[in-house]
């Protein structure tokens, strides 16, 4: 089972044709400890949510479920591209 | 030295990050293909020209050449996990979403979606070809790889 890592660097590259163009370049591996921090209390908010919906015999009852289906959609993320280049400018956006 | 490389060192020696993170980060630099910083060059060069026949496919690819040139690259895994997702999501928000995309002229009932459908739409977009050509000279093709 191979273990699945949120996006560690997203990579921003915009240039006009006749301007300096910037570049954002930020390790979202930093962001890491604060995003954990959130879900985790994300977590166990959802958890007793569940719990008190099972128990008052709602039908849906799968937040914690959907809490973990959606870090494994920002998980995926990675490896996404996109790039634009037309006649007054480019853009070029990478997340790694 | 490459100014990612650079960078991520720099972040390490000044006590940012981790020795495992910085191992990490340059890992994933060395995954794609090295771009000068300078001028980023487009991807598609890099890229499958076609749909990858009898292999799994890893990503879906949007090309479009003409007077403007756009390439997006998106993973499949992103869209096997946003399926599944949609099985979970609440009944109350799933009306809601049915009856705006159905405003939007686009009538799909994610609530029918199984997950052996999943698979099997994954497995058939291996097969999948999209090529669109304008008057103008624009050229668009669709196709996973």
């Amino acid at each position: 089972m191979t273990m699945i890592l949120p996006p560690l660097v997203i990579d921003v590259r915009v240039r006009e044709r006749d301007a300096r163009g910037f570049r954002i370049w930020f390790p979202l591996v930093l962001l890491w400890p604060l995003l954990f921090v959130i879900v985790g209390f994300a977590l166990i908010v959802s958890m007793l949510v569940d719990i008190a919906l099972f128990f008052a015999g709602a039908k849906y009852h799968h937040y914690t479920l959907l809490l973990i289906r959606s870090m494994r959609l920002l998980a995926e993320v990675r490896g996404t591209r996109a790039y634009v280049n037309n006649a007054t400018s480019l853009v070029d956006v990478k997340i790694i | 030295m490459s100014e990612d490389r650079a960078r991520i060192l720099g972040m390490l020696a000044e006590g940012r990050i981790t020795a495992t993170e910085a191992e990490t980060l340059l890992d994933a630099l060395q995954s794609p293909t090295p771009e000068s910083a300078a001028t980023p060059t487009t991807p598609a060069t890099d890229w499958p020209t076609g749909p990858s026949a009898g292999k799994a496919p890893k990503f879906m690819y949007v090309k479009v050449t003409g007077k403007d040139t756009v390439d997006v690259k998106i993973p499949l895994a992103l869209l096997r996990a946003g399926l599944k997702l949609t099985s979970l999501i609440p009944p109350q928000a799933m009306s809601q979403i049915s009856d705006s995309m159905d405003e939007h002229g686009m009538s799909i009932d994610f609530n029918n979606l199984k997950p052996d459908d999943i698979e099997d739409i994954i497995a058939s977009l291996s097969e999948m070809e999209v090529n669109v050509a304008s008057k103008e000279g624009d050229n668009v093709r669709v196709f996973c790889a």
